[in-house]
């Protein structure tokens, strides 16, 4: 059990956290821009460049042949400076890309594609075993009909990820320049390539929904660093009734649950990254930590918010704008509810949670 | 980063689970997985089982029996002990006062009292706490004054967990009352108990149970060869003893198997359509608390790694809150499932033991330095912020 990461992976979190500072939102000036952010191509290039988008997958699949770990390090700082990506998303759609041996790989991680995962349903709850989009066709020849939404970055994508209930099972599709309306992707017949058979598409899916859920893990990791370290500062710094906030004891000790939950978050998050990297289908791992995670956001953006007072609610000041990330987070790739009636459905599995196995 | 065990560590593992499984007596374990008043000749038993086999005091330095162990591997050893229900060595004994005198003690200390204090031959409990001096433990009134070769003592302690069966008493007492500053002037003085003027008597619980203690003392004469250290420094020695009983604080080992028994438990009650344990309600709060627990159990790991030399890390508050209130939580969860069969005390049986051992555990809280006590090290030492 090692929690530290070498020099190769410090560089990797140097230079994230570099091109993070320089793509971060500037609070502060003029008309703030609120809610989920739009894809910046800039910011996008340069996850590129760095080889960001290529870290998880093999060599040979055009990849960088690093792991969840790399993964988690890239996402936490773009969490941490509140950069706003499509990164976790376009992981999962890689991850199943690689699954696929799909040629696309090479242009998701170059960059030069943005694929993402159709997987929200309009008026339905978040489900990885079954899709109203049915799939019809063979061999090279498929259509789907239904619809998948909301999409994240569904106006920018060149390609969608799709699952669809085809005959035997979930299979997962790809549709090339989609069509979308207020982010949701009706599919009329439309024309999509096969990646993974119904065979497997169920598992290919979890193991890639697994890596997503370390990316938004990890982002939320960050934004929770930044927003509990604004939170603390803060406290230090204001004064309210002649002397600094801190003086108030119902304030430090707030302040101190949220650093509580802050470091039983990064715990996990790390261990997660690690045991995904070891085994990208264990899912029930993954949806501890997505738990965990949920939770702490939840805990700490309220609190930064509160503890902030009425400068935490303005659009101008950063703190609202983490809380807003870390509320999108719990509800993306599951949300706390269904991954604890996930787990809840196989506790019979397990006499203890072994962490150390 | 790694999350597998070495194989030294993983070969460690088992060699600790191998022991504590087949060398420390079935029924001994169970009669401690039950839970309720511990039985002090198990306690005694198990200790010096562990003893002989260089178990009992691992955190001691190795010339007086402790172990060259990695904080890992020390978490190993706890954890298989707690999975295995054997019951640890007396925290009097191994955490708290060996190590005192291991650090500060005379020659002649080390040498009278370490072997036996291994070996639970003496028996010591804690005489920190006064009826004025809880949390704010520099308030404390008990007095020493210096009479020839002997400590004269006068004063009260409270809260003297298993004291009734305790040879030795542990006891920080005011040498100086005119110190400048209240935490100054404190010495850490060694009181037999049967020393004439020192009277015990049993403070009597919520939960029904005989745990804890008052110490009356009424011109007890300690031999000045008792004190520990240098006189009026018992303070530092007192700190140095509360850092190490932060370390290990959080109880992973038994809060993991108290949930994994709240599961069985759950599998066991009917309701009108199946089990507890099909009940979603329930099934999602035990789900929830086995994800906290890993959390807690990873953040103890990640702690481990980060402490050297034994020196532990400030991040041990954490433990401690977090884990009193998880391990509170397990229990609430078990007088929950126990039901309307939780209403019955008194039999050993687990829906009998439900709630006095919920009512007993609102105390994991409080002792130790209280979770407000912690939150305020955790506010002003991790993150700066001093009102």
């Amino acid at each position: 059990m090692d929690f530290s990461i070498d020099s190769e992976q410090k560089a990797l979190r140097d230079a994230v956290r570099e091109l993070a500072a320089r793509r971060a939102p500037q609070h502060g000036e003029g008309d703030v821009p609120v809610g989920p952010a739009p894809h910046d191509p800039d910011t996008w290039s340069a996850l590129a460049e760095v080889g960001a988008l290529g870290l998880p997958f093999a060599e040979d699949a055009g990849g960088l042949g690093a792991s969840a770990v790399e993964v988690s390090l890239v996402a936490t700082e773009l969490g941490h400076a509140g950069v706003q990506t499509a990164y976790a998303d376009a992981l999962v759609a890689g991850s199943v890309l690689a699954a696929a041996s799909s040629d696309l790989l090479s242009s998701l991680v170059d960059g030069s594609a943005l694929v993402v995962p159709a997987l929200a349903e309009p008026g339905r709850g978040w489900s990885l075993a079954s899709s109203s989009v049915h799939a019809s066709g063979s061999g090279d020849s498929w259509t789907l009909t239904g619809s998948k939404g909301p999409v994240p970055y569904a106006d920018a994508a060149t390609h969608l990820v799709v699952p669809a209930a085809a005959d035997g099972g979930l299979a997962l599709f790809l549709v090339e320049a989609p069509s979308f309306a207020d982010g949701i992707a009706t599919f009329d017949g439309s024309a999509a390539t096969q990646l993974v058979g119904p065979a497997d598409g169920a598992t290919a899916l979890a193991a890639a929904v697994n890596l997503g859920i370390i990316a938004v893990c990890s982002e939320a990791l960050g934004a929770m660093d930044a927003a509990s370290t604004m939170t603390f500062d803060y406290l230090k710094t204001r004064k309210q009734f002649g002397v600094p906030l801190m003086t108030f004891q119902t304030l430090t000790q707030r302040a101190a649950d949220m650093y509580v939950s802050l470091e039983l978050a990064r715990s996990t998050t790390l261990f997660a990254a690690m045991a995904i990297a070891d085994d990208p289908g264990d899912s029930a791992t993954a949806s501890r930590a997505k738990v965990v995670v949920g939770q702490s956001g939840r805990h700490i953006g309220q609190e930064a918010i509160q503890l902030h007072g009425g400068i935490g609610m303005t659009a101008e000041y950063a703190v609202g704008h983490f809380t807003t990330r870390l509320t999108a987070i719990e509800r993306t790739y599951g949300d706390t509810r269904q991954h604890l009636a996930s787990l809840a459905s196989s506790l019979s599995d397990h006499d203890q949670v072994d962490v150390l196995a | 980063m790694q999350h597998r065990l070495s194989p030294d560590d993983a070969a460690f593992q088992q060699k600790m689970r191998e022991f504590f499984t087949s060398k420390v007596p079935q029924d001994l374990r169970d009669r401690w997985a039950a839970g309720g008043e511990p039985d002090p000749d198990d306690i005694r038993t198990a200790q010096r089982i562990l003893n002989a086999e260089g178990l009992a005091v691992p955190h001691w330095p190795v010339e007086y029996g402790g172990s060259d162990w990695s904080m890992l591997q020390r978490h190993i050893y706890l954890q298989e002990m707690q999975a295995a229900s054997v019951p640890p060595p007396l925290a009097f004994n191994a955490n708290m006062v060996g190590p005192v005198i291991a650090a500060f003690g005379s020659t002649e200390q080390k040498d009278r009292f370490l072997p036996p204090t291994a070996n639970l031959d003496i028996w010591w409990c804690q005489g920190f706490s006064e009826p004025d001096a809880g949390s704010d433990l520099a308030s404390l009134r008990t007095t020493a004054v210096r009479d020839g070769d002997e400590w004269v003592v006068n004063g009260q302690k409270t809260w003297t967990t298993l004291g009734q069966h305790a040879d030795w008493i542990f006891a920080l007492v005011r040498t100086d009352p005119d110190a400048p500053k209240k935490q100054m002037g404190i010495s850490f003085l060694l009181i037999e108990m049967s020393t004439p003027g020192v009277d015990i008597r049993p403070i009597q619980l919520i939960d029904g149970g005989h745990e804890v203690n008052e110490v009356f003392f009424d011109n007890v004469r300690v031999p000045a060869d008792q004190l520990v250290g240098e006189v009026n420094k018992g303070w530092d020695y007192a700190k140095f003893l509360l850092g190490n009983e932060r370390v290990g604080v959080a109880p992973v080992g038994s809060i993991k198997r108290k949930l994994a028994e709240a599961k069985e438990h759950a599998g066991s009650v009917q309701t009108d359509t199946g089990t507890l344990l099909d009940d979603p309600l329930l099934a999602a709060r035990i789900a929830e608390l086995e994800a906290q627990v890993m959390a807690l159990e990873l953040t103890v790991l990640r702690v481990a790694a980060n402490s050297r030399e034994g020196k532990p890390d400030p991040a041990s508050s954490t433990l401690k809150l977090r884990g009193s209130q998880l391990q509170q939580d397990v229990l609430e969860l078990i007088v929950d499932i126990a039901g309307p069969a939780g209403l019955a005390w008194g039999d050993d049986s687990w829906t009998g033991l439900a709630a006095p051992t919920y009512l007993n555990f609102r105390k994991a809280s409080i002792y130790g330095g209280s979770n407000e006590v912690q939150r305020q090290v955790i506010s002003s030492g991790i993150l700066g912020l001093k009102g």
